[in-house]
């Protein structure tokens, strides 16, 4: 193996403070060994010579120490703990000599010395103890970013787990460059990363790329990050994999415990209201379900996107709901809270359901169906069925998102009967007909239908003066022959106006 | 370098001899500029006499000799202005505790102003003064006299302020006496005026060093006759000196207390890093991480046009300076190097080769 030089000594962590007071010519000459300065005695040909204060105190003094270690041929100088500040003398001479000197404050030289030596003399004995000391701080830890940070510490340089595209997962932010081939699966080396593919559990290809970030370092440090790497990537495999399977047998779990709650109403057994607990469900309380299907099939495949970001987007407008649980034919959400919800927290949701869905990609053809609020186990199954209902006529609409509020079905639903049928339609044009050539007087009896009988609420509709609706509807009571005042002609007259739909 | 034997100082002189007693400080001993004044002017007064300079060996065995100077922090000796009657007055108190009769002066110091002061007391007095110093340079403490090291009293010695305030140490160890000396300075507003080392011809015929108020005159003499033109190596060579280098100026590390502070320079013919080591004296050399001149051997900086040497407190940043070693005055011997070497001033360098 190659000696590693000054330069590449610097790149170890224990020198990461170390600065380059003086020398930097010779930073790239080649360290045979590590020796501590004990006077003009010390042979020191090619070896980093590391001394504390007292032979650079003071600083003048410094001078002789490079003189006679430049003059034995040292390959560089590596000053600990000295309080004072070089000479210019002393940094000129490094340089002249071209032997690097090096400052660390703040370490205790013992110390150094002794890190320092294995690395120079026996980096095979660093390596092995740093394996040994990655396996036993990776073994306990279950979580990705706790074995990241592990790692960290042990590798002592800065990883994380990236995605291809360069996404950073977990640990520091680190930059992939373009040197990388991230479409081979195999540890590679970049300007100033070294990679690691972490495979897929289920296919043999990279999930992510441990990724660590080294500026320069000797090719012992090097080989030491690639096999921490190496050794770090199963532990991260594992848990990916664990990860999914908690996943997995989540969603079912929900999904059985679901069916058994809307099976079992308002007896459910003791096993389901713990796994209800367990999940987070509030089974006594009031609930309002909704039921989201997708007219795109990809729309949820990509990992039920959907219903995770329509729960995300109700989210923002204060609304929280359950995790979707898949039903088949669609995701069965619900909100709960321990008093009934009243009419204006019906239109509040079917206002927030309506905006969120609109801001989400249209073409996922998004329907939702919102049920009314019940209560217990059973009023879950109630107001999810309602909510399915409601969803289904929604999807009978030709637009797309489509938000239906069972509360409205029922007239709704009605109208829409009566409005079609042709019996409603051959009464609207002979009811009507005295009014069609004047559009002023039929939007005047629309707007009047509409809006209950009110003079006010019409006058300010078409920007009129109230006594001109008077007028225009004393017009139409003459042209009709009907009292406006009767409220079954005023039935029959208002499903006609709505059929005619103009 | 052998210079001619000075026989009286006059008028005349005191040029040369301010510009010796800066080159032998070694950068340090002060500023000369207002004792060179003042002995001028004492010397060029209306019936004047001059100096007259007299070696040791000239004087009978035991003719008393009392030595004489000012003491103190040199910023304050650079601006305040010595009474001659203060120095008079300083070696007639020490006179008065030893009895006997006043044969000459002597000078403590060659190096900076007090060459000069040691002249005026002599002049003031009307005494000659000896040819010869007890340092051979310019030296921080009492303790690096040879008379010190030679195991001589310095006491009786007498301080006087300013306003003719006098303490008299009738005893005191080496240690003691400095610490006297300064606090009294301090007390009297940080500089006194100084008697001390009274002792006999033959004392230092034996101890002294001789013939230096010669050289230094001779020296100023050659240093003043260079031209203004020269290089700093003609410059060197004329005064005697060995060029150790040149160059700019590219850090200044003052001192902090009792620690050295450091001059770094390239130098601009050979590359070499050099580092020049300083208190209030040059006290050694470096190139390259090899000291090759250290006190108690003389050390001159001499800026870029050999106008004027540069005292450790002039010195600036980006300032071309030209270093050259003056042979020493006198040959310490070995065992004293822990006085008067790097060590005696808490500078750990190898001795120069």
């Amino acid at each position: 193996m190659s000696l590693p030089s000054v330069a590449d000594l610097l790149a170890e962590p224990i020198l990461a403070d170390a600065l380059v007071v003086a020398g930097s010519e010779g930073l790239e000459r080649e360290v045979a060994d590590v020796r501590w300065w004990t006077g003009e005695s010390t042979p020191v040909q090619d070896q980093l010579v590391v001394c504390g204060a007292e032979p650079v105190t003071p600083s003048y003094r410094l001078d002789a120490l490079v003189r006679r270690t430049g003059e034995a041929g040292a390959a560089g100088l590596l000053v600990v703990g000295a309080s004072v500040r070089p000479l210019l003398s002393s940094l000129r001479l490094a340089d002249r000599l071209q032997i690097p000197v090096l400052w660390l404050d703040d370490a205790e030289p013992v110390i150094i010395v002794q890190e320092l030596t294995p690395r120079v003399r026996a980096p095979e004995l660093v390596r092995a103890r740093t394996v040994d000391r990655l396996l036993r701080q990776l073994a306990p830890r279950h979580t990705g970013q706790d074995i990241v940070a592990a790692a960290e510490g042990v590798l002592e340089a800065p990883l994380a787990l990236v995605t291809s595209d360069g996404t950073n997962l977990l640990g520091s932010p680190i930059e992939l460059d373009e040197t990388l081939h991230l479409d081979r699966p195999v540890a590679q080396r970049g300007r100033a990363v070294l990679v690691h593919p972490v495979l897929d559990p289920d296919a043999n290809r990279p999930a992510a790329w441990l990724a660590c970030r080294v500026e320069r370092a000797a090719e012992s440090r090097m080989g030491l990050l690639a096999a921490g790497l190496a050794i770090t990537e199963p532990f991260l495999r594992s848990w990916l994999t664990a990860q999914r399977a908690h996943a997995d047998r989540d969603v079912l779990f929900r999904a059985r415990l679901l069916s058994e709650v809307l099976s079992g109403r308002d007896s459910v057994s003791r096993d389901v209201v713990e796994g209800a607990v367990s999940v987070g469900w509030q089974l006594p309380e009031w609930h309002v379900g909704l039921h989201l299907s997708c007219d795109d099939p990809t729309a949820s495949d990509q990992q039920a996107a959907a219903p995770e970001r329509l729960r995300a987007a109700l989210g923002e407008h204060g609304i929280t709901l359950t995790e979707a649980v898949d039903r088949g034919d669609g995701w069965a959400l619900w909100s709960s809270d321990e008093a009934e919800p009243g009419a204006a927290d019906a239109r509040a949701l079917l206002r927030a359901v309506r905006l969120a869905t609109a801001a989400l990609p249209r073409e996922w053809g998004m329907v939702v169906g919102i049920g009314r609020p019940h209560r217990g186990p059973g009023g879950l199954a109630e107001t999810l069925a309602e909510a399915r209902d409601a969803a289904y006529l929604a999807s009978s609409h030709d637009f797309r998102p489509a938000v239906e509020h069972s509360d409205e079905l029922g007239v709704a639903r009605l109208l829409a009967t009566w409005q079609q049928s042709a019996v409603t339609r051959a009464f609207a044009e002979t009811a009507l007909a005295p009014l069609r050539s004047n559009e002023s007087l039929m939007a005047t009896l629309r707007a009047y239908l509409e809006s209950g009988g009110s003079v006010v609420l019409v006058a300010e509709a078409l920007g009129v003066h109230r006594n001109t609706v008077t007028a225009r509807l004393q017009q139409i009571r003459d042209r009709l022959g009907v009292d406006l005042d009767d409220p079954s002609q005023r039935l029959a007259l208002q499903v006609a106006c709505r059929s005619t739909g103009a | 370098m052998s210079y001619d034997v000075l026989r009286a100082i006059s008028a005349e002189h005191v040029d040369a001899l301010a510009s010796g007693a800066t080159l032998l400080g070694s950068g340090g001993g002060g500023d000369v500029a207002l004792g060179a004044l003042l002995l001028r002017r004492m010397l060029e007064r209306e019936g004047a006499e001059p100096v007259p300079v007299i070696a040791s060996d000239e004087l009978p065995v035991d003719a008393l000799v009392v030595h004489a100077g000012v003491g103190g922090a040199p910023d304050v000796l650079a601006e305040r202005l010595v009474d001659p009657d203060d120095c008079a007055r300083a070696v007639e108190a020490v006179v008065a505790q030893t009895g006997g009769r006043l044969a000459a002066v002597g000078v403590i110091e060659i190096g900076g102003l007090n060459a000069l002061m040691g002249v005026i007391a002599a002049a003031r007095l009307g005494v000659p003064v000896i040819d010869g110093d007890l340092m051979g340079r310019a030296f921080p403490r009492l303790d690096q006299a040879t008379l010190t090291v030679a195991g001589h009293p310095i006491a009786p010695m007498a301080l006087v302020g300013p306003l003719g305030d006098t303490v008299l140490v009738t005893r005191s160890s080496a240690a003691a006496a400095q610490a006297l000396m300064v606090s009294s300075a301090a007390a009297f507003g940080g500089a006194a005026t100084l008697a001390m080392f009274p002792t006999t011809a033959g004392t230092l015929v034996e101890h002294g060093v001789r013939r230096s108020l010669s050289v230094c005159v001779g020296l100023g003499r050659a240093f003043l006759a260079v031209d203004a033109d020269a290089p700093a190596t003609v410059a060197a060579e004329q005064i005697g000196g060995r060029l150790l280098c040149e160059g700019r100026v590219d850090q200044v590390r003052p001192r902090e207390g009792r620690v050295p502070g450091s001059i770094t320079l390239i130098d601009r013919h050979t590359g070499g890093v050099v580092r020049v080591d300083h208190l209030e004296e040059y006290l050694a050399v470096t190139i390259d991480g090899r000291t090759v001149v250290s006190a108690p051997e003389v050390i001159v900086a001499l800026d870029h046009r050999a106008r004027c040497p540069i005292r450790t407190d002039e010195v600036r940043l980006g300032q071309s300076l030209a270093l050259a070693t003056l042979p020493a005055l006198h040959d310490w011997p070995s065992e004293v190097a822990a006085a008067v070497g790097p060590a005696g001033f808490g500078l750990r360098v190898e001795e120069p080769a």
